[in-house]
């Protein structure tokens, strides 16, 4: 399958098909879901109508941590298949991850300033997802750093592997270490903890944003497929001017 | 859910949230015609690449 859009004329043949679709059918579930958690899912026993921001705050901070995997996965196929899209996938999933990871940030502020009291403390979820942040970040700063982007990529990826030990941290930092944030409710063993009422809105929600994250991504591939034939024909241009006009 | 009394604190979640996602979005869209307009230019100058297969 991977090997099938190792052509990136093939794969941009796909992307032209398949954005739209995934886009509107992503656009749709969004839709459905904020619809349900605002007109039907109740307000919470403890936190009323607080717990609203969760709705976008988990999705937001599952997809941080999926467009991570995402990243890693690009990265082995850059190292070691050295397959001719993977540090493109890479490259472009890393400002949509950092998006949303700023998004789990922010709305896990807002929503824990009225619940906890605080804007911020340091316990270990919290602490390690601006971690990933910054990660994300640093890796960004890295693409921009090489000119030639084979090299850019090899760097990157050496960085999102080396980086990829903060996703168990992320994870788990609510079950290895005393925390403010909650246990997971959702992703546990046993099942989740939250009512059906709620856990269908966000469900809703997280598959409609995975969508849209995924036609983002697709979108964001072929930006970078372009700027390399741009940057190919610029290095062409460049040297038959260098030739001189009898060249 | 206007009369709550942390009415603001979802309002300026979900706007926040529509900003990136519009940011976003812009960002994809704008980059997009840019190297789309700039790869046209660079063909209609008479810039080839030396096969037709696809170079990254």
């Amino acid at each position: 399958m991977s090997l099938a859009f190792a052509n990136p004329r093939r794969f941009l043949t796909f992307a032209r098909v398949a954005i739209p679709w995934v886009a509107v059918l992503g656009v749709v579930l969004t839709s459905i879901g904020f619809y349900s958690a605002f007109a039907f899912a109740p307000a919470d026993y403890q936190q009323g109508e607080t717990v609203r921001i969760m709705y976008i705050h988990v999705p937001a901070a599952w997809l941080s941590m999926a467009c991570y995997g995402l990243m890693a996965i690009s990265s082995i196929g850059t190292l070691v298949w050295r397959h001719p899209l993977a540090d493109v996938s890479a490259k472009a999933i890393a400002p949509i991850g950092a998006a949303f990871t700023f998004l789990c940030l922010i709305t896990g502020s807002l929503w824990g300033r009225p619940m906890w009291g605080t804007w911020w403390v340091w316990d270990a979820r919290l602490t390690s997802v601006l971690v990933l942040f910054l990660i994300y970040c640093g890796i960004l700063a890295l693409w921009n750093a090489y000119e030639d982007p084979a090299r850019a990529g090899r760097a990157a990826a050496v960085m999102t592997l080396v980086g990829a030990i903060n996703l168990p941290i992320v994870k788990f930092s609510v079950d290895w270490w005393n925390t403010l944030h909650q246990p997971a409710s959702v992703f546990r063993m046993g099942g989740p903890t939250i009512d059906r009422s709620m856990l269908w809105p966000l469900l809703y929600v997280a598959i409609g944003l995975t969508l849209l994250m995924l036609a983002l991504h697709l979108a964001a591939m072929r930006n970078e497929i372009l700027r390399r034939r741009v940057r190919t024909l610029g290095l062409i241009a460049a040297s038959t001017e260098s030739r001189g006009p009898s060249a | 859910m206007i009369d709550d009394p942390h009415f603001g604190f979802i309002l300026a979640a979900y706007l926040i949230a529509a900003l990136v996602f519009v940011g976003l979005i812009s960002w994809i869209v704008t980059d997009y015609r840019l190297q789309k307009r700039t790869l046209e230019q660079l063909e209609a100058s008479g810039v080839r690449r030396r096969s037709d297969s696809e170079v990254l």
